[in-house]
């Protein structure tokens, strides 16, 4: 068999890079292509509609570009600084905190938005101990743009902070030790650590700015108007599939801008940090400081996360919430809980293959097949789904776009950028002299992965499949457009019956669906913590 | 007839030229040590043997037969009969010693009973009989060092490339470890291509040293004993 190992290797990403380009690539561009061409001839009439009620379009796309530079300013100017505390210096509890601080990241951001009403609502916790005028007016201000910007600043803010943590375990300790020589902490960071994550701080603040451009959840529950929710009332109210493409025109070139801006950026920050991936880091010593920075990371964790959470279950604290909850949503949990393993599972399997293509940069194509995750995740959730159903809503192809299995479509288009940025990370951990040794023992590309590489890549790969978990349990972006009659995911029930569900009854809901979520990383982190280190 | 002949061979990284035309015939049985100092292109060479990289330009033949041209693998590293010991011995972290050294032989299909004779035979060749279920973070550097000979030499290759493989270990260590390597050259009788940037290491391991600069073998470099 001559050149079996190769080729076997060769088959196996070759695959994985397919299925992501038909689960992602393909709905994209085949939405482009139906938006032009109607009734088999060219035409432009869709675009020419939007253009014609571009002053509708204005307010919406105004509100979504401020709402994003504002969470992206926000997130990042919290983000940096809990980054720094947490992951260069000698606080306490470093684990504990950055675990806390993530929680956010977990839960459905709407979630976080109906936490935030059970604080600062009308009937909140903090406005019924307030005098009228101030608890009027901090509801009103939720509901809004602030509110939206400072919700959605304690959702992303934790992608921010664990950027940050990452690349600065990642910076060249040599580096910082030679500025020590002549200066103290603060002027090393401020002149040689942070210039050199400067692109990776740069690459989080644009995905948070992405992120929450595609973001249609919280604006909608807080009542601001975004440009993502008209496209989806264009798509769900009207059933008008080219006006909801050409609508989301837009959003997928700021999209594919930033990303590609993203992209060099990020390439030129590896290059320069990838020295000291095993170097030992050296810490900041806080020394008298060291409690009262504590104490403010722990205010920020109890205002941010703690409080909102904490009065979401005292909010669904009644027997009969739950069992209402229950009730109504029993078949949607199970369904979600199916969808995000199996999700998860494929995502991971597909994700290890891409990983691996890309640090081991099988085929010629590498590059682009990590472009396009990062493009498809940085994409709003709902622009897919509209792509997938474009592509998928045939006579051919309903028995896959009538089951759940168009759900783990989207997923795995959504967020292959995940268990494959995460596999290659590690696998880059790994020696290649590893899998030469195995290769020049004669064994098969297969046997190298299963008794080599996938053992050495455990607990990245355990990371991975969690991670993917997280990210389809809380989706609702591609859900709630593609999921088929019958079958909705938990949070897209809990999104339906927000309109006109009992506070207590969706506060339950919720507490469900953040117990289910977060539920995997707990039973890991238990189970982890009494294995010994493999590699 | 020579195991290993590599004519006109060159390799770039970049604008960096690793390799340049180099020539080389190593016979059977024969120890040769390509001697020179860091980054003048001594591991290339042996990942381009080993078949890891392709040439730019030149044929590369194991055993006489063509193995990799300009830009081409003929043979894949697997099929060319090659063991290499790595400058980090690349040992599986996860694997006992046993394991280690049984992999290539469940990779090749050796029979069960085969399999145990050899990592029995392999252990005791190097003096590690008591350590077959270790795992290779539980053992001494000089002993990794004999697991990764023992897991190379496990699968009776014909050629045998080591990549400075003593270099971090002690002077005492290195030199037992040395007297070690040419027992088994003696009692296997494998042909071995040792890189190395030490002196003393080239001198007592080679029958013929060729030395290595910036990617050429020069006959000799001025100021060499």
């Amino acid at each position: 068999m001559p050149a079996a190992y190769r080729n076997a290797k060769h088959v196996a990403v070759s695959i994985a890079a397919l299925l992501l380009s038909a689960a992602g690539l393909l709905p994209v561009v085949a939405m482009a292509a139906n938006s032009i061409y109607v009734d088999g001839s060219f035409s432009l009439a869709a675009y020419k509609a939007l253009w014609a009620h571009g002053g509708q379009q204005l307010t919406p796309m105004a509100h979504s570009l401020l709402l994003s530079f504002s969470v992206a300013f926000l997130a990042t100017g919290a983000g940096v600084p809990l980054g720094i505390a947490l992951g260069k210096t000698d606080l306490p509890f470093p684990r504990v905190f950055a675990a806390l601080l993530t929680v956010p990241l977990l839960v459905p951001s709407y979630v976080l938005a109906v936490a935030w009403t059970a604080v600062l609502g009308s009937s909140g916790w903090v406005s019924r101990s307030l005098a009228p005028e101030t608890a009027k007016y901090l509801s009103s201000a939720l509901f809004g743009l602030t509110g939206c910007a400072g919700v959605l600043c304690t959702a992303f803010t934790p992608i921010v902070m664990l950027l940050t943590i990452a690349y600065l375990g990642a910076v060249n300790p040599r580096l910082e030790d030679a500025g020590r020589l002549v200066g103290r902490w603060p002027a090393v960071l401020r002149y040689i650590t942070l210039p050199i994550i400067a692109p990776a701080i740069l690459f989080a603040t644009l995905l948070v700015f992405l992120l929450t451009l595609g973001e249609v959840g919280v604006p909608s529950y807080l009542q601001y108007t975004v440009y993502p929710a008209e496209i989806l009332t264009q798509f769900a109210a009207f059933y008008d599939f080219r006006a909801a493409t050409a609508a989301a025109t837009p959003l997928v070139f700021v999209t594919l801008l930033i990303v590609a801006g993203e992209y060099w950026l990020l390439r030129r920050q590896s290059t320069e940090t990838r020295v000291a991936l095993t170097a030992r880091q050296t810490r900041i010593e806080l020394r008298r400081w060291r409690w009262p920075l504590a104490g403010c990371v722990l205010v920020w964790g109890f205002v941010t996360v703690l409080l909102p959470l904490s009065a979401l279950v005292a909010q669904s604290f009644s027997y009969s919430s739950y069992a209402e909850a229950f009730a109504r949503a029993t078949d949607s949990l199970l369904r979600s809980t199916t969808l995000a393993i199996v999700g998860a599972t494929a995502l991971t399997a597909v994700g290890f293959l891409c990983g691996y293509l890309i640090h081991d940069r099988t085929l010629t194509l590498w590059r682009g097949v990590d472009a396009l995750a990062l493009f498809l995740f940085a994409l709003p959730g709902t622009v897919i789904g509209i792509g997938i159903i474009g592509l998928w809503n045939t006579p051919v192809t309903s028995v896959l776009y009538g089951s759940p299995v168009i759900i783990i479509v989207g997923y795995l288009a959504q967020y292959a950028v995940l268990p494959t940025r995460m596999t290659w990370a590690i696998l880059e951990r790994i020696p290649a002299t590893v899998e030469y040794a195995a290769q020049v023992c004669g064994a098969s590309w297969i046997m190298t992965v299963r008794h080599i590489v996938a053992p050495l890549a455990s607990r990245g790969l355990i990371a991975a499949w969690i991670c993917s978990y997280v990210f389809c349990m809380r989706d609702l972006g591609i859900s709630m457009v593609v999921y088929p009659p019958g079958s909705d995911t938990l949070p897209v029930r809990i999104f339906t019956l927000m309109a006109n569900g009992a506070p207590t009854l969706i506060a339950a809901l919720c507490v469900i669906l953040i117990v289910v979520t977060i539920l995997p990383l707990g039973l890991v982190t238990l189970w982890q913590g009494r294995e010994e280190p493999t590699a | 007839m020579s195991a290993i002949e590599l004519k006109d061979v060159s390799k770039s990284y970049g604008a960096r030229r690793a390799i340049d035309s180099v020539t080389l015939t190593v016979e059977r049985g024969e120890r040769v040590v390509l001697f020179g100092p860091s980054g003048c292109g001594k591991s290339t060479l042996l990942h381009l043997i080993a078949g890891f990289i392709p040439p730019e330009s030149g044929d590369i033949f194991i055993d006489s037969e063509l193995v990799s041209t300009a830009g081409k693998t003929l043979r894949e590293p697997e099929e060319r009969g090659i063991g290499m010991v790595f400058q980090d011995l690349a040992l599986w972290p996860h694997m006992t010693v046993a394991e280690n050294i049984e992999f290539g032989l469940r990779a090749q299909r050796y029979p069960d009973a085969e399999r145990k004779r050899r990592v029995k035979g392999m252990v005791e060749l190097v003096g590690l009989g008591d350590y077959l279920g270790a795992k290779p973070g539980q053992l001494s550097g000089g002993e990794q060092q004999r697991v990764a000979l023992a897991r190379t030499l496990a699968l009776s290759p014909r050629i045998v490339l080591m990549d400075e493989p003593l270099s971090s270990l002690d002077e005492a260590l290195n030199a037992q470890l040395r007297m070690e390597i040419l027992r088994l050259h003696r009692e296997i009788g494998f042909t071995l291509l040792y890189v190395t940037h030490t002196r003393t290491e080239a001198t007592t391991l080679g029958n013929r040293t060729i030395h290595l600069q910036r990617g050429r073998i020069v006959a000799r470099p001025p100021g060499a004993r």
